[in-house]
């Protein structure tokens, strides 16, 4: 007969082992069972024991007894609790995504910037992306062999042809969105307050920092009394909202010819904090937009009274921008529309 | 232009170090690409041709630290006065308005090396030192940016110089070695035989100034700006000497760059004047006599500027000012070719006070802003919703992609000087540049490519605003679902959404004829207009050559589809934004299956089912089509749901049987239909 010590062993060493209900009940049958459990023989056998020792027994047996059951009442509990349930499903496998697709980087922030003047209750228009010469340079006070075209290396229509809303015949492709300044204040009275995103096209390169196809967004405000603080006031919520709050801007002045004063606007390096690194070129500053108050010529090219209004404009290159937000350093990602790029823009 | 310290320092005396003048620079205008040792590297806007000088940039610099220019230049210098009646040893002649003005002198020259100084200086700035007459003028036109030109004396016939237009065909071989052939809208310097040079342009290689000159013809001239940029532009020549002429020269510097060119070189014992300088000067500059008002000085720069400030910033750039009542007569400078009105005037003030003292503002809102919404952002999100992918495409693309894609060779918009192949025509389509970027992503391992862009596309006509799509590959990309490929339904299932934003609908038609999709999986989309039906787009299958032709694989599966926004949008416009209310009598359902010809449209049994029901049938769908066991080979079993519903009453079973049963019998009747 096996000591309640040995049969004690002998169970740890079993319920260890027992790895589901049926060897756990099989484990129950072996030590508990009334006819031949071990357990049960062990009290059975108490009764042959010399009267003395008798208590002693009978008090180890019913230990055991019940530490054992307990033992396999908490097993059990811990299987039943390991058991598939009916209908359960691996909760760790993909959900099923409603396949949306993302918004493309620069529409992004295209679409950022015009909410960002629409809260300033600007209107958003668009135009024709083939323009006559007199939209794209000579109302903008570029005449014929003006050295400032150089500044937009042109391309041109094989032919002419109509423009999409009549009147001249387009003979290019737009070199920048200013036009859209002519043909709004064409069609409409003081005051002006319109933003004009849209693509153009320059005969450039196509390479890392270069590309002959980009997107603009054209700013322009008409008023009596607007002024070069204005501008800048303007600006600098602009900067701060597509940016941060407080973040520093700079006024240079610059030459455009269909603003007078021109300048252009630099933001401290998002990067570095105007320390300087490799984004900034070591300026401490980026380069955002090219802007100025209005040339009095612009105002005579569309029937303005020059003397009466001023305004100002300005011109937002998105392709640049958006290099910078998203921290890259090639332009023709944003052509290639490689889905392991696209697809990790925000939805 | 490179801007050395030292020869900076020759024109105003400036203590501050090259960077600490490289940033006073940039704060009024002048951008500095680098400031590499004491040489700063200014980049001149292409108003202010004053400033392509050491001469022009010390003028700001003088302006910008408030201190005085000295008047170096303006020395009179060794060389006789012109007398008049003398008889020069070189005829000039100005035969075109185009020439301003034209100062020519004559020196003995000993051709050979400059001194060392001169050619460091040069080297300094950016120019190889070739020998002392060509260092000299080129030392002149660096230091005070007027180009001049010497030719050999002994090799102009006459001799004599003629300032006149090119003749048609004409020929001249410029100093770079090339023959180029000239016409009638551009200026040339010519002897008594021949064109010698480009005017402004360059000089000719016949009269061109070598060691053996011995006397040389040293010309100092003003020609329009437009005239020698055409004459640039048309022969693709770029010199130091056209960008100065094209963008303005300074119609009184002529004579007073020569005299400093015939100074050094006798200074540095190259050369001594011959005779008087000769100066043809028909029409001689009269200064512009700007207004200034101190009111708009103050409205356009939205602060106001002591007037002391004023005229010291205008002094300081060598403008005359005199007071008025309202504020100044202002006369620029000759040199100062960019101020032509009072806007000028103010933005001269304003970068030298300095843009960022001027406190910001902002602009008064005096009308209501307007709510249109950005046109085609809802479009934009619909696509995404819709599950694909926006991209971005180049509006012109090469000729053999655009061609598949095009009605006919003819309706594709070329580029005259475009790029490189493949930047030369307008895309036609947005379909060839998705089919490409669809490639690109399949030849990098992504199998299922779903894009979409919304952009103009490019007709004789005119250019248009469309959203196109492809799709490849999965439809849902799931461990639980069975991989089943995109096909017709899922491209024109797009449509559809797209449609059904607008409020309008739209109906396909078969077409066959669309030379980019593949036959029998090709449709023409169709709006209903109170002016007919408007043909507004096309979905199907991209023909496997073309997929193929772009790099695809043979096995690819395309399909695409296209519709044209502007007629959309024009149906929204009048569609209807009011919502019925919710019916409160109940609806009776029937299902229906038919067996019909495999090659019936399901659109005309639709058409059928609605001829012969009465008011009552408020919706029909087909839920089924199968062909296979069980149903007789060319047939093909069709499943109809229709829906019934009064608005006033609640039907009986009957009566729907009733019209279920008529309308089976105008589809057997119509159609040979089998009820089954």
């Amino acid at each position: 007969m096996s000591s309640p010590n040995d049969l004690r062993r002998d169970f740890q060493t079993a319920l260890g082992a027992a790895r589901s209900l049926a060897e756990l009940q099989a484990l129950r049958d072996r030590f508990l069972s009334r006819k031949n459990g071990l357990i049960t023989a062990l009290v059975k056998s108490i009764a042959q024991a010399p009267p003395a020792d008798r208590p002693a027994l009978g008090g180890a047996a019913n230990a055991l007894k019940q530490d054992v059951e307990r033992a396999l009442d908490a097993r059990e509990a811990e299987l039943r609790a390991e058991a598939p349930v009916a209908g359960a499903v691996d909760v760790t496998l993909p959900g099923r995504v409603v396949a949306l697709g993302r918004r493309h980087p620069l529409t992004q922030v295209r679409e950022r910037i015009e909410d960002i003047f629409l809260s300033m209750g600007y209107e958003v228009v668009e135009g024709p992306e083939l323009e006559d010469d007199w939209h794209n340079f000579e109302a903008l006070n570029m005449p014929p062999e003006h050295p400032a075209r150089d500044m937009q290396d042109t391309l041109y229509l094989a032919a002419p042809m109509p423009a999409s809303s009549g009147g001249r015949p387009a003979t290019l492709l737009r070199t920048h969105t200013s036009g859209m300044q002519i043909r709004y204040m064409e069609a409409h009275r003081p005051p002006v307050r319109i933003i004009a995103p849209g693509r153009v096209y320059r005969r450039d390169n196509f390479d890392a920092t270069h590309t002959p196809m980009f997107t603009q967004v054209e700013g322009l405000v008409v008023d009596e009394g607007i002024s070069l603080g204005d501008l800048k006031g303007t600006l600098q919520a602009f900067a701060e909202r597509l940016f941060e709050p407080g973040i520093k801007t700079h006024f240079r002045p610059s030459f455009f010819p269909y603003t007078e004063p021109s300048a252009e606007l630099d933001v401290e390096c998002p990067e570095c904090r105007g320390k300087g690194c490799a984004l900034c070129k070591h300026t401490g500053w980026i380069e955002v937009l090219g802007c100025g108050m209005v040339h009095p010529a612009v105002f005579e090219a569309v029937g303005y009274d020059a003397d009466k209004y001023t305004g100002f404009a300005f011109g937002i290159g998105i392709e640049r921008l958006a290099l910078r937000k998203y921290g890259i350093d090639d332009i023709r990602m944003f052509y290639e529309n490689d889905l392991r790029f696209l697809g990790q823009v925000a939805l | 232009v490179k801007l050395p310290a030292d020869w900076l320092r020759e024109f105003v005396d400036v203590p501050a170090a090259p960077r600490a003048v490289a940033s006073k620079l940039t704060a009024c205008g002048f951008d500095v690409a680098s400031v590499d040792g004491g040489v700063i590297d200014v980049e001149v806007t292409a108003n202010r041709p004053d400033c392509l000088s050491i001469e022009g940039l010390a003028r700001e610099v003088a302006a910008a630290f408030s201190l005085p220019l000295k008047q170096k230049t303006r020395k009179a210098s060794g060389a006789p006065a012109s007398q008049p009646g003398q008889k020069p040893i070189l005829p000039v002649s100005i035969g075109d308005a185009g020439c301003g003005r034209y100062a020519l002198a004559v020196a003995d020259v000993s051709v050979g090396e400059s001194p060392d100084w001169l050619r460091s200086r040069l080297t300094e700035a950016g120019v190889r030192p070739i020998s002392n007459l060509v260092d000299v003028t080129n030392y002149v036109m660096l230091e005070m940016g007027h180009p001049m030109h010497a030719f050999d004396l002994l090799k102009l016939t006459g001799p004599e110089i003629r300032v006149r237009r090119a003749r048609a065909a004409e020929k001249l071989k410029t100093l770079d070695g090339q023959d180029r052939t000239l016409d009638e809208t551009m200026l040339v310097i010519a002897d008594r035989d021949r064109a010698v040079a480009l005017a402004g342009v360059m000089g000719g290689a016949a009269t061109e100034v070598s060691h053996t000159t011995t006397a040389v013809a040293i010309e100092s001239a003003w020609f329009r700006p437009t005239l020698v940029r055409s004459a640039s532009r048309r022969l693709g020549l770029k010199t130091e000497a056209s960008a100065r002429f094209e963008r303005g020269a300074d119609v009184t510097a002529p004579v007073r760059a020569l005299e400093r060119a015939l100074a050094l070189l006798t200074e540095i014992g190259a050369g001594q004047p011959r005779g008087a300088v000769v100066d043809v000067y028909p029409h001689p500059h009269v200064a512009r006599h700007v207004a200034l008002d101190r009111r708009h000085v103050a409205r356009l720069l939205g602060t106001a500027i002591e007037d002391a400030e004023i005229e010291r910033i205008l002094r300081a750039l060598e403008f005359r000012v005199a007071t008025t009542p309202d504020g100044w007569t202002v006369d620029p400078p000759p040199f100062r070719v960019d101020v032509t009105r009072e806007a000028d005037l103010i933005e001269e003030i304003g970068r030298h006070w300095g843009f960022d003292r001027i406190p910001p503002s902002f602009p008064p809102l005096r009308t209501a802003p307007s709510a249109a919404p950005p046109a085609e952002r809802e479009t934009r999100r619909i696509l995404c919703g819709a599950g694909l992918q926006e991209a971005e495409t180049f509006t012109f693309i090469e000729q053999a992609a655009a061609a598949p894609f095009a009605s006919s060779p003819e309706s594709i918009v070329a580029i005259a000087n475009p790029l490189s192949e493949k930047f030369a025509v307008l895309r036609p389509s947005l379909l060839p540049g998705l089919l490409d970027s669809l490639v690109y992503n399949r030849r990098r391992g992504t199998a299922d490519v779903r894009l979409f862009e919304v952009g103009s596309t490019f007709s004789p006509d005119g250019e248009r605003r469309r959203a196109g799509w492809v799709m490849t590959g999965a439809r849902v990309d799931h461990w639980a679902a069975e991989a089943e490929a995109v096909d017709f339904f899922d491209a024109k299932g797009v449509a559809e959404l797209l449609a059904a934003a607008a409020r309008t609908s739209l109906s396909a038609e078969a077409a066959d004829d669309l030379p980019w999709l593949v036959r029998g999986r090709a449709a023409r989309l169709v709006q209903a207009s109170p002016d007919g039906p408007v043909l507004v787009g096309s979905v199907g299958q991209i023909r496997p050559a073309i997929v193929v032709a772009r790099g695809g694989g043979e096995s690819d599966v395309v399909y695409a589809g296209q519709i044209d926004l502007g007629m959309l949008g024009r149906a929204e416009r009048g569609g209807s934004f009011q919502i019925e209310p919710l019916p409160r009598q109940p609806s009776i359902v029937r299902d229906v299956s038919i067996l019909v010809d495999e090659r019936l449209p399901a659109a005309r049994v639709r058409g059928t089912i609605r001829a012969n029901a009465p008011a009552t049938l408020v919706a029909l769908r087909e839920f089924d089509r199968y062909e296979g066991p069980g149903v007789p080979s060319g047939r093909v079993s069709l499943s109809i749901r229709m829906t019934f519903r009064d608005r006033d009453r609640t039907l009986t079973d009957g009566e729907v049987q009733q019209a279920v049963e008529l309308i089976v019998r105008a589809l057997e009747r119509e159609h040979g239909a089998v009820l089954r």
